[in-house]
């Protein structure tokens, strides 16, 4: 059987065209290129190289619209046993092509041909195509005769093939009279088939009659190489009827179908659908007729040009599937492997020309299959080039190059069963072929697009067949086809906070980004973080950058990648390479890093993955495309992975020119700068240009949490060294000063890298280039961020803070001093250390304590000072130089007194003063004002008093040689103050006084000496110091205070109710000498001080704010000092409770007789 | 007598959605898939054929060798009940491909089940072997 069975099959010339000589497979293909273009030559054109030598046989030749048909086979092919039968199954004509150059000899190459030419007895017309002979073989030409051998000149292609064509008509012109001839000279007497063998037992009549009936249908087939179907019929016509009489059943089929080729190539009017029918209907007969004569591959060639001739009408769908479908049943019980390959070969054919690419593709696998049972080397190789026409009507390539085919996948379903079928076919095909790469591609697509319906064990072995494959292919061989594993985009990273690139605007600042563009200061989509991901990826030209992948291993064998490495598109870029090893069903982050080497945009394509021996391109958008559906059954290889938004990553990345590069350092110190609390330090730090273009813009800024830590930073130092060239270094002083003490750092914590520390505040400097020229888009300005690491350890620390008051007693005088004035003579005599006046107490005298400790190991040293004020700078001038330093050793603690009249409390004054004045309001007006509304106002003057005390008040310290600061203390300042002043300066319910009483004295004056805050305290501080300076004070008084030995004194005391209600008590005196033992109450003992009067269980009613005085004498009997103490015991009238007071103590100096 | 029987279900963009040999004959290792060839070549045919007629069984409509195609197409979605046959039974064939498209609405009708993807569902496959020792 033969393929390519057309019905119009019967006019073509079969020419065998052969290679002579020694001829390379590039040029025989360019030489039988330029030759099969004259498979048609029209009659018109060969005419000129015809001439009729006797009258032609084909009367009927239509010159003008005619042409000859010749088909090549290149190669040849071998003599069948049907030439008899069918004329265009001869080899009618040979034509030999002869590469000069290679071929010196031209001579033995002629011989070469004509030997050649001897194989094929029925060629009527040879020919020997020389070309590009040199000049010696055309001398040599000169002498010898050789008759077929043309030498074509060595021209160009263009003139090749004029010389081409004209020798191919003369060719054509010689194969038409040599038919002529042929048919003039036709002997009925050899024209036999192989089915013949039992002719002779026909009678001779009979055989004549079927010889003559041969002979005609012999005519009548040249007459259809010769382009003459009317001839043809004629001859067909006759030759039916004898065969139809001699019942020479083969011969009348052959006829038949020669009528129905002469039929169709007639240009009779018959209209298509007349034709088609009748076609069929004398296909019909003739395949009857076949059927008869037990030729079965004829039967089968009919049936399939038949096929072939109705597939071009898709009405008739139908029927041709019937018939071929009937042929290939049919070819079941063909002897012959080749042509029941031959059959499905044209069933696939047919079924292609009809649309049934499906259909087409079944039968294609049915002869590679077919081509697999033979068990040869070719078989294996044809076998495998028809699998891979077929996989691609199964949709197995998945190559997305051919974007066209993509488009109708999406269409197409993928029968996966099927596709791996196919591609098992095609592996074990290529493996018997011995094609490696073929092997390795059906491999590496099977691993790739079915490795979920792969069983575990044959992964393993594709994978060995990648590896074996591999290993037969030189190094380094590229391939189409990527396997594992899958790489898909994850993200780009952000540059390193020393090289982020900031977008840029034509705006003065542009490094304040946009400004808002709503009513709202904050908007919740830019909080959301989308804006994240709208942001181009800009990379810098010679910087290297970083791209992360991920990549995944959904098999169940290692993958050891040997290379991976970016894959980019228009742009230089060089790309590092990386060997990764992925874990059976893993995936793996992998950080791949490059270059950019120009500017422009760069599209990140894939990865180029050498794995398994192969280098393949893995474009990311074979895998980004959501899941990859298999069957159906979703698969993702990336299942064991968080779901990224791919859609908004992009894979364009503009490159950039190149930027400055500024690279920030802190000067000295490795980055973090230890401090104690409220040290104040300066910090150098060092800028340098490290890229290769000057910085002409930048500005510093300060982020992140604990700005208040950064008190100044040199901003006029970086503008007045700009431009900063290349090179070029700059140091900024940025002045610390340390706040709380930072948390201690979780040692077992180690991963968090000190860089991240967020609680530490950024230096952040912008800066950029200069700008480009006009029109051009502004290059990007950069970042860079510094953490000023600030590790604050606590240094001093205030264990307490009190408002003590003095407690001196006061002498006892007939006459009290007016507060103003004592405050007055206080200002006058500002030298001393302490002011006070003898005859008042402590009155107004208040100082705070604070109890410093120093937890850490070094020395400090303590000056108090008051901050600057705009009232008076002079007395915290004063301050410093009055108070000495303090110092504290480690571990030690130490109480540091300041006096808080130096600091001008007016608050506080005022407060007191207003105090008291609203408690004489109280007294003179009675109920004039409540005592309410005083007590708030006061505690609001208070509040704000010790509020502004808290903040004047600056201790400073010094450790070692360049660390000071000023300790952090406010708060803690404020909150013992209000502790312990409330305890000081709420009044008690009572108020003693006592004052001596004189004839000479006229003054009748209350006795109003204490105010609030002198009232007892437990803590008696600085009490020495101020006695020892009481007798200076006593001596030089002239308030007439002084008592005589032995005389007796006449004293008052006064009791006040300070509360609103009338209470009933009983007040008493005592006396107390120097040593504190009582003087009066020491009954038989040897008294030192005689009374008169009562001292003891006075019961007395005093009403609300109102004042009792009791009058008593002494007489002292021993000169010294004594303390008058007035005490009372109140009754209590719902409880029967009694509360017990102490009034303050005063002194009594008793002067001597002298 | 062993017969051979696969059916498959084709979805509306060709993928297979449901397959399984219901036949008593012993599977053949070197035929492995050539039932699935089959069908899949006869998809052809059955685009050309469902043109021509009103009815959704389309009896037969291929043959390879003495392997017979039976088609069913339902109305919705263009999804295809294919059985692969050797046996010339057709009203069984007929009744099986009407169970089974009432299985299949059955199956569309979870809400579960996305149309056009496989079927997985066991119960689905019981019952499709079921029938098809029931009727062919």
């Amino acid at each position: 059987m033969e393929t390519d069975l057309r019905v119009e099959g019967g006019s073509m010339i079969r020419v065998a065209v052969l290679a002579v000589g020694e001829m390379p497979a590039a040029q025989l293909r360019d030489y039988v290129s330029m030759l099969v273009q004259h498979t048609r030559i029209s009659l018109a054109s060969v005419n000129p190289y015809y001439t009729e030598h006797q009258k032609s046989p084909f009367a009927l030749q239509p010159w003008e619209s005619g042409s000859l048909l010749l088909k090549f086979l290149v190669g040849g092919a071998a003599k069948s046993p049907w030439e008899d039968f069918q004329a265009q199954r001869k080899i009618l004509g040979v034509i030999g092509l002869c590469h000069c150059p290679l071929s010196p000899d031209l001579g033995s190459a002629y011989e070469q041909f004509l030997s050649m030419c001897r194989a094929y007895p029925s060629a009527q017309v040879t020919r020997c195509f020389a070309f590009h002979p040199t000049q010696a073989q055309m001398r040599q030409d000169d002498e010898k005769k050789k008759e077929f051998l043309v030498m074509f000149p060595s021209t160009d292609r263009q003139n090749l093939e004029f010389h081409m064509q004209t020798l191919m008509r003369d060719f054509a012109a010689s194969l038409l009279m040599a038919f002529e001839s042929w048919v003039l000279h036709l002997k009925p007497a050899g024209l036999t088939t192989p089915l013949d063998s039992q002719t002779s037992l026909n009678s001779d009549e009979v055989n004549k009659k079927r010889k003559l009936g041969r002979v005609q249908k012999t005519i009548g087939d040249y007459c259809l190489l010769a382009c003459s179907p009317s001839d043809a019929n004629a001859h067909y016509a006759t030759a039916i009827e004898l065969a139809r009489l001699t019942a020479d059943l083969l011969w009348h089929a052959g006829a038949i179908e020669g009528h129905v080729c002469a039929l169709v190539l007639e240009p009779s009017g018959m209209k298509d659908e007349l034709l088609e029918q009748e076609v069929q209907f004398l296909y019909m007969e003739a395949i009857q007729l076949y059927r008869r004569a037990t030729a079965l591959s004829f039967e089968l060639e009919s049936t399939l040009k038949l096929a072939r001739f109705l597939c071009s009408r898709k009405e008739l769908a139908r029927d041709v599937v019937d018939l071929v479908v009937g042929a290939v049943e049919g070819s079941k019980t063909l002897m012959d492997a080749n042509d029941r390959l031959v059959v499905n070969v044209e069933a696939a054919g047919i079924f292609g020309a009809l649309g049934y690419e499906r259909k087409a593709a079944f039968y294609a696998r049915q002869v590679a299959l077919l081509y697999k049972q033979q068990n040869s080397h070719w078989a294996a190789v044809s076998s495998l080039q028809v699998m891979s026409v077929c996989a691609h009507y199964y949709r197995c390539e998945m190559k997305s190059s051919n974007s066209l085919v993509d488009g109708q996948d999406k269409q197409g379903g993928e029968w996966s069963t099927l596709q791996m079928d196919v591609l098992m076919d095609m592996l074990a095909a290529a493996v018997r072929a011995g094609d490696a790469m073929a092997a390795w591609s059906a491999a590496a697509q099977l691993l790739r697009h079915h490795y979920p319906l792969i069983t575990p064990h044959s992964q393993l072995g594709l994978a060995n067949a990648l590896s074996m494959a591999a290993h037969r292919l030189p190094s380094g061989t590229r391939s189409s086809y990527a396997v594992l594993p899958f790489v898909r985009l994850h993200s780009y990273p952000p540059m390193p906070a020393e090289r982020e690139i900031v977008k840029r605007t034509t705006d003065k600042e542009w490094w304040m980004g946009p400004a808002s563009s709503g009513p709202f200061i904050y908007t919740p989509f830019i909080a959301k973080g989308d804006s994240n991901e709208k942001l181009p990826v800009i990379w810098v030209v010679g910087e290297p950058v970083e791209v992360l992948v991920e990549l995944a291993n959904p098999c169940a064998f290692e993958v050891f990648v040997e290379s991976i490495s970016l894959s980019v598109e228009h742009g230089h870029f060089d790309a590092f390479t990386v060997s990764v090893t992925l874990p059976p069903s893993a995936g793996q982050l992998l950080s791949l890093s490059g270059m950019p080497l120009s500017v422009g945009t760069l599209m990140i394509r894939g990865c180029i993955v050498k794995c398994f021996g192969m280098i393949t391109e893995h474009l990311f958008e074979d895998v980004v495309e959501g899941k990859m559906v298999k069957g159906t059954v979703l698969v993702d290889p990336f299942k064991s992975w968080h779901r990224v938004h791919h859609a908004a990553l992009s894979n364009k990345v503009e490159v950039v020119q190149p930027l400055p590069l500024l690279v920030a350092r802190v000067v000295g110190g490795e980055g973090a700068a230890v401090l104690y609390e409220g040290e104040i330090r300066e910090v150098q730090i060092s800028l340098s240009n490290a890229g290769v273009v000057p910085v002409v813009e930048a500005h510093l800024a300060l982020t992140g949490k604990q700005q208040q830590n950064v008190v100044s930073i040199g901003h006029s130092i970086l503008e007045d060294a700009l431009p900063l060239l290349p090179g070029a270094t700059i140091v900024v002083p940025v002045v610390l000063k340390a706040g709380s003490p930072t948390p201690e750092p979780d040692l077992r914590v180690n991963t968090v890298k000190p860089s991240n520390d967020v609680a530490s505040p950024m230096l952040v400097i912008h800066y950029a280039g200069p700008l480009s020229q006009e029109g051009e888009e502004v290059s990007p300005g950069r970042r860079v961020a510094l953490p000023l690491q600030l590790h604050v350890q606590r240094g001093l620390c205030l264990v307490q803070a009190r408002l003590l008051s003095m407690e001196v007693a006061a002498n006892i005088s007939s006459a009290i001093v007016e507060p103003i004035c004592s405050k007055d003579a206080a200002a006058e005599n500002g030298e001393s250390l302490v002011k006070m006046d003898p005859y008042r107490g402590s009155w107004g005298l208040r100082l705070l304590e604070l109890e410093l400790w120093n937890t850490t190991d070094v020395l400090f040293e303590i000056t108090v000072s008051r901050k600057d004020g705009s009232e008076s700078e002079k007395l915290a001038e004063d301050g410093e130089c009055l108070y000495p330093r303090t110092r504290i050793e480690r571990d030690y603690s130490a109480c540091v007194l300041i006096q808080l009249e130096r600091f001008k409390l007016a608050g506080l004054d005022k407060a007191s003063l207003a105090r008291a004045s609203v408690r004489k309001d109280a007294l003179s007006k009675q109920y004039a004002m409540s005592k309410d509304v005083a007590d708030r106002e006061a505690k609001a003057e208070l509040n704000s008093a010790i509020e502004e005390l808290s903040s004047r008040i600056c201790v400073k310290w010094h450790s070692g040689r360049n660390s000071a600061g000023v300790l952090p203390i406010k708060d803690a300042l404020r909150e013992a103050l209000q502790a312990s002043a409330l305890k000081i300066l709420l009044p008690d319910p009572l108020t003693f006084g006592f004052r001596l009483v004189k004839t000479s004295a006229t003054q009748n004056s209350t006795c109003e000496d204490t105010s609030p805050e002198s009232y007892p305290n437990p803590h008696r501080v600085g009490l020495s110091k101020v006695e020892a300076e009481e007798d200076s004070a006593v001596t030089k008084s002239k308030g007439g205070g002084g008592i005589a030995v032995r005389e007796l004194a006449l004293i008052e005391m006064l009791v006040r109710n300070n509360t609103s209600e009338a209470m009933k008590m009983t007040l008493s005196v005592t006396c107390r000498d120097v040593a504190g033992t009582s003087c009066l109450g020491a009954i038989g003992s040897k008294p030192t001080v005689l009374w008169a009067g009562t001292l003891d269980g006075m019961e007395v009613e005093v009403g609300a704010v109102g004042e009792v005085v009791h009058r008593f004498a002494l007489c002292f009997l021993v000169p010294g000092q004594y303390t008058l103490l007035g005490a009372a015991v109140i009754q209590s009238q719902t409880s029967h409770d009694s509360l017990c007071y102490n009034g303050p103590p005063f002194a009594v100096l008793v002067a001597g007789a002298s | 007598m062993a017969s051979t029987a696969c059916f498959v279900i084709v979805s509306r963009n060709d993928c297979p959605i449901y397959e399984s040999e219901v036949g008593t004959a012993p599977k053949k290792d070197e035929a492995a898939h050539l039932h699935q060839f089959i069908l899949h070549a006869s998809l052809d045919i059955v685009q050309d054929v469902v043109w021509t007629t009103n009815a959704m069984y389309l009896k037969l409509v291929d043959k390879f060798n003495d392997l017979l195609v039976s088609v069913y197409v339902t109305a919705d979605t263009h999804t295809r009940l294919m059985l692969l046959h050797d046996s010339r039974n057709e009203d069984g064939i007929k009744n099986f491909f009407q169970e089974v498209h009432e299985l299949y609405i059955k199956m569309l009708l979870n809400p579960l089940y996305v149309p056009g993807s496989r079927i997985t569902s066991p119960f689905f496959d019981t019952r499709v072997r079921t029938l098809a020792r029931k009727y062919l």
